[in-house]
């Protein structure tokens, strides 16, 4: 019996064909190998021309640059990766915040996968390499043939606007683009993994004579997990605030059949919330229609809440509502949409809808990310997530926030809920002998607690430092108890904390930093690694600023010299953001 | 006691404390948890404050992954419970930004704050040093805050019974520097302290030491419940002549420890004003020296004169003071209420007394704002306030031309309630949800009660009868209520021990009736009593006086016949009660 045939992965043919050609190689007998074999090559030796056998031809460079803030570009450029492998290229995957964008122009095929972030910028760690293209060093690029891929959310202004200026900018420099762009929602993958497929086949070399490809056995592309949706089950539901508390954070421990996904502390997990049913329910009613199968569809796979300019325009068109069309016409919607639903859509503007149109006019319904807040090592086939209840009142009602309060109302112990693993492999912990300081207030304490679970679990020598905070000492206090024994035993080395209504001045994590400047500025220059999660809005933005001014005092440094020191942190990948 | 009894653990503790440190600076600094050790619990009493946890909350905490609610109770040192209009405000504002929002009134003439946490502690205890306060010794085995009238109408008896208080207070509070060290970031002595408790010495008194002053005919400050009190003798017009001085007198005890009871005091003896602060000392010291450090439910002073007798402390208490001291002079009291409403004293001035139910000041959502509206009156009033002993508040020396305004905004916030004789003269002690040592609720349930009491007394026509009610949540006695005509003391969730037949006055301790009543049996047990009580009492006889009378309860005549003969008489039985 011969050894086993297993076609590698990057074998350039799709993952079912190689599935079948192994069932079929391996069930063959070595006759039948080897007439195969010799069929193979006989039949190429009687179309080839009469020269000596071919050379292999070598494998083409491309250059896919992604700019990535929760991971979704970093994913499809290995994806893409993967792709072009297979098809003969020769890819290198570059981190725009590891872009030197004065040698772009060494590039000849460029693939570009670029997130939009917030209010139309550039993802953080995008920045310095966004800033530098944009700006007047920027190479020529006229031997550059590239392909744009943008990445955004079409319920903010300036929709996909970094992944335009970014298609714009290389056309300008030179660049021939290959395909046009497309602008990708948050149901970004089939239109994405279509946009690949064509890019590659645009920008693949002219054909030649050579029919043997150089084949690449570098093999497993290195983190590659499986995304596919996984069942999990709810096995705890607690909510840790007080029954005093203004907060409802859910503590929700997942349990697998099998093995848990294979998880890092850092990562997060995709989860897949269902709608309000008492939302779809009064969607319905607002737009006449009856429940045939439509109403569980809604729940389950359509986002019924996110009211955009694009999505007013489409239901003008669609129900020709003079109000809303006014709406527009005036230019007013930018500012109707802000703090209202596609309920209140409905409801100002009323028309009668078929399934259809109502199904045309709403996006899927996008999964979650929720950062891990457990170690495999400590909690086995378990993964935690800390998910905060969104709920508040705009426009006369009460909001909530889809998947959060999914978690919070719906979901109990014992159900069962879909989740795939995104990982984040730029929140790692460094090595073992490493210290790390983390700042997380609120659910940003998730990943912490996943840290301090891995490196208890591990005997890590560094020490670890973390900073909370959160309202109120006595209601808020996530995982207090846990806490106080991660200290007590010493996998926690130090808390700072910041509770921001326990008295009539508001303390937060960022004062906390300020007060400690001394021994965080020693901590870092011996090595510390410093890692913020949270609130991106205000608190990442405040704390950075509170590090900046720290380096200032501490080694009396001028402002630009002080933000250098933080920039130049972030840069070697000492200061680490998993912000939202 | 005798050199080979143990002592008991709060001696030890005591001890070993450098005069009331310990730990207390190091465990401040423990910022993860909101809680102290046990020990430091026994020292931040001396220092005004108790470690309480929200006993609601206790059920979901762990699950939460939250410990225990923690929360500091800090309790004032006001001597007589008199304070300014500028220290009212500060007080207030306290309240406010680190307590739970209100203020209470308690039956030490004083305020507590509730709801106070740890990291907010020694802000707190800064604030109320800037409202020129303290706390020492508001708490623990030390002479406790000092009561002094607070009935006004005779105006220069009561300004000698309060001078007293606040001489009797200062003289002998605590000397250690701890206080000012941990709380106010004072420089901590070199070397230790040599002789810093010349009263006291290292190891304090045995245990809790209650002083009062009170001026005949009001016993507004329950007299007879302290180890210690001093009663005006006036002469005909109206100065002090000089003091009939009480001992041994007390409330608390233990369920089932029959060797454990509450006390009247015993007046012992009478002395001239200016021996009064020799006097104090002396029954200080004695009970310093002789009271029980090893049992330490008995080491009040009422155990101490049980034990070696009236006689014998006399003696020493004189030979201490240095000179013999005459028997006490006739005095005769009325009532232990307060005065509610407007009153004038000898000198013309207008006081008026509110009524605040279980002293309790606090907004509440859509009803009375008494905490706003006692703010702003102090906003405007050019006296002083008054804590009375129950836990009400009289705004005293108004400026007649304030008095229109004073009155506008004691109607705008509800600080008048239509409250009848039964409420005016009820009175709780907080209980739950703070109080670690509460059994059943009292704050939270006794206005519902008397609300269904007034309904039974009304049906009898006693509407506009006063008799004394007085709730506690365990049977340590806050609110006094074996002092009170009916008094309830927690024994379990919603279950009391019912007591009946305490004297109006003060002066004679109630019996045990019903034991470990449900709540929901309170009405019935009672109405037969009323009915008979409307029925067949004489001219001007008090409920509590009746009941004995009558046949209902055994009278009790001293604290230890307190647990003797207890349950319903003959006549309580065929009443069908």
């Amino acid at each position: 019996m011969s050894a086993q045939i297993i076609l590698p992965k990057t074998a350039p043919f799709d993952d079912d064909s190689i599935a079948g050609l192994n069932r079929i190689l391996n069930q063959a007998s070595e006759t039948q190998r080897a007439w195969l074999a010799g069929y193979l090559a006989g039949l190429d030796a009687a179309n080839a021309s009469p020269a000596a056998p071919p050379a292999a031809r070598p494998a083409e460079p491309l250059a896919i640059l992604y700019a990535t803030e929760s991971g979704n570009s970093e994913a499809l450029a290995l994806d893409a990766a993967k792709l072009a492998r297979k098809q003969g290229f020769k890819p290198t995957i570059i981190d725009f915040a590891d872009l030197d964008v004065a040698a772009l122009a060494s590039h000849k095929r460029v693939i570009v996968i670029a997130a939009t972030w917030g209010e139309g910028e550039p993802p953080a760690r995008a920045a310095r390499a966004y800033g530098a293209l944009m700006s007047a060093s920027a190479p020529a690029l006229t031997d550059t043939t590239y392909a744009v891929l943008a990445l955004g959310d079409s319920a903010y202004p300036d929709f996909c606007s970094v992944g335009k200026a970014i298609d714009e900018r290389l056309e300008a420099l030179g660049g021939r683009r290959a395909v046009e762009r497309v602008d990708c929602d948050l149901d970004f993958e089939a239109p994405a993994r279509d946009w690949i497929a064509r890019s590659l086949k645009e920008l693949a070399p002219e054909p030649v004579a050579a029919n043997v490809v150089a084949v690449d056995f570098g093999g497993r592309v290195a983190g590659e997990t499986s995304r596919d949706p996984v069942e999990a089950e709810v096995i705890e539901h607690v909510d840790l605030n007080s029954s005093r508390s203004s907060k409802e954070t859910i503590h929700l421990a997942l349990g697998f059949e099998g093995l848990a996904p294979a998880y890092e502390p850092g990562d997060a997990l995709d989860l897949f919330p269902e709608n309000d049913p008492v939302l779809v329910d009064e969607i319905l009613r607002l737009t006449q229609l009856v429940d045939d199968g439509l109403r569980g569809e809604l729940v389950t796979q359509r986002d019924v809440t996110t009211l955009s300019v694009n999505l007013v325009e489409k239901y003008a068109a669609a129900t020709g509502h003079a109000g809303a069309k006014a709406l527009l016409d005036e230019g007013r919607a930018r500012e109707w949409v802000a703090g209202r639903q596609f309920v209140d859509l409905l409801e100002a503007f009323p028309a009668t809808l078929a399934g259809e149109q109502l199904r045309a006019l709403t996006r899927p319904l996008p999964p979650r990310a929720y950062s891990i807040a457990s170690s495999r090592k400590e909690v086995g086939e378990e993964a935690h997530l800390l998910i905060s209840a969104v709920r508040y009142e705009s426009f006369g009602r009460p909001r909530a926030g889809v998947a959060s309060t999914f978690v919070a109302d719906r979901l109990k112990s014992g159900a069962s809920v879909k989740v795939r693993l995104k990982p984040n492999r730029h929140f790692r912990l460094p090595e073992n002998d490493a210290d790390i300081i983390m700042v997380g207030p609120g659910t940003g304490v998730a990943p912490f607690r996943a840290f301090v679970q891995e490196r208890r679990a591990v005997g890590a020598s560094g020490r670890n430092w973390l900073f909370f905070g959160d309202r109120s000492f006595t209601h808020d206090f996530l995982y207090q108890l846990e806490w106080q024994e991660a200290l007590a035993e010493g996998s926690l080395t130090r808390l700072d904390l910041a509770f921001s209504r326990d008295r009539p001045e508001k303390v937060y994590v960022q004062h906390r930093i300020a007060e400690r400047r001394r021994e965080i500025v020693d901590w870092i220059e011996n090595g510390a690694r410093f890692y913020v999660c949270g609130d991106a809005n205000a608190m990442a933005k405040d704390v950075r600023a509170a590090l900046v001014e720290a380096f200032a005092e501490v080694r009396a440094l001028t402002p630009d010299a002080a933000e250098e020191q933080v920039a130049g942190l972030e840069r070697s990948g000492r200061y680490l953001q998993d912000v939202y | 006691m005798t050199m080979t009894d143990k002592l008991s653990r709060n001696e030890h503790i005591k001890a070993e404390s450098g005069y009331l440190r310990g730990a207390i600076p190091e465990e401040l600094a423990q910022i993860v948890t909101g809680g102290i050790t046990e020990d430091s619990q026994q020292l931040v009493k001396f220092h005004g404050m108790y470690m309480q946890d929200d006993r609601d909350l206790r059920a979901e905490r762990t699950r939460k992954r939250l410990e225990k609610a923690y929360s500091f109770m800090i309790r004032l040192r006001i001597p007589g419970g008199v304070c300014t209009p500028e220290q009212w405000l500060k007080l207030d504002r306290i309240a406010r930004d680190y307590a739970n929002g209100t203020l209470r009134l308690t039956t030490r003439q004083t305020f507590q704050y509730h709801g106070v946490i740890k990291h907010n502690l020694k802000t707190t205890m800064q604030a109320i040093d800037d409202a020129l306060l303290d706390t020492l010794a508001a708490c623990g085995d030390v002479n406790r805050n000092v009561l002094a009238t607070s009935n006004p109408h005779r105006s220069r008896a009561h300004k000698a019974a309060l001078d007293l208080a606040t001489r009797m207070s200062e003289h002998l509070l605590p000397r250690t520097s701890a206080y000012r060290e941990i709380w106010l970031d004072g420089e901590p002595v070199v070397g230790g302290e040599e002789v810093a408790e010349p009263i006291y010495g290292k190891t304090y008194l045995p245990r809790k030491f209650k002083a009062v002053v009170a001026v005949p005919p009001d016993n507004d400050v329950d007299i007879f419940a302290h180890d210690l009190g001093f009663i005006a003798i006036l002469d005909e017009a109206g100065e002090v002549l000089g003091w009939n001085v009480t001992v041994g007198g007390g409330m608390g005890m233990t369920h089932g420890e029959p060797d454990t009871f509450p006390r009247v005091a015993d007046v012992m003896l009478f002395c001239e004003p200016q021996d009064a602060l020799a006097v104090a000392e002396a029954v200080v010291t004695t009970q310093r020296d002789w009271g029980n450090r090893s049992v330490r439910k008995r080491a009040r002073l009422k155990y101490t004169i049980e034990d070696r007798g009236l006689a014998a402390f006399r003696a020493e208490v004189e030979r201490r003071v240095g000179k013999a001291l005459e028997d006490p002079r006739p005095f005769s009291f009325t009532s232990t209420g307060d005065r509610y409403g407007w009153v004038e004293g000898e000198d013309g001035r207008s006081h008026l007394t509110l009524f605040i139910e279980n002293g309790r000041l606090r907004d509440i959502p859509g009803g009375p704002s008494l905490l706003t509206g006692m703010r702003r009156i102090a906003g405007i009033h050019k006296g002083e306030f008054r804590c009375t002993a129950n836990q009400n508040v009289i705004i005293a020396n108004v400026d007649p031309q304030d008095r229109p305004a004073i009155e506008a905004l004691v109607a705008e916030h509800g600080l008048t309630s239509q409250a009848t004789a039964l409420r005016r003269n009820a009175m709780a002690c907080v209980a739950f949800p703070t109080c670690g040592l509460a059994l059943a609720e009292s704050e939270r349930y006794l206005p519902d009660l008397v609300t269904a009491l007034e309904e039974r007394l009304a049906l009898h026509g006693l509407a506009e009868d006063e008799i004394v009610i007085r709730m506690t949540g365990c049977p340590n006695g806050c609110a006094r209520p074996y002092l009170a005509e009916i008094g309830f003391v927690g024994k379990g969730p919603g279950r009391y021990n019912l007591y009946l037949g305490a004297a109006a006055d003060g002066t004679r301790l109630s019996k045990l009736y019903a034991d470990d009543l449900p709540q929901e049996q309170i009405l019935a047990t009672l109405d037969p009593l009323f009915a008979g009580y409307a029925r067949e009492r004489e001219e001007a006889e008090r409920f509590g006086d009746f009941v004995i009378r009558a046949g209902y309860v055994a009278q009790t005549f001293k604290g230890a016949d307190f647990h003797d003969a207890t349950g319903p008489l003959n006549r309580a039985v065929e009443a069908g009660a």
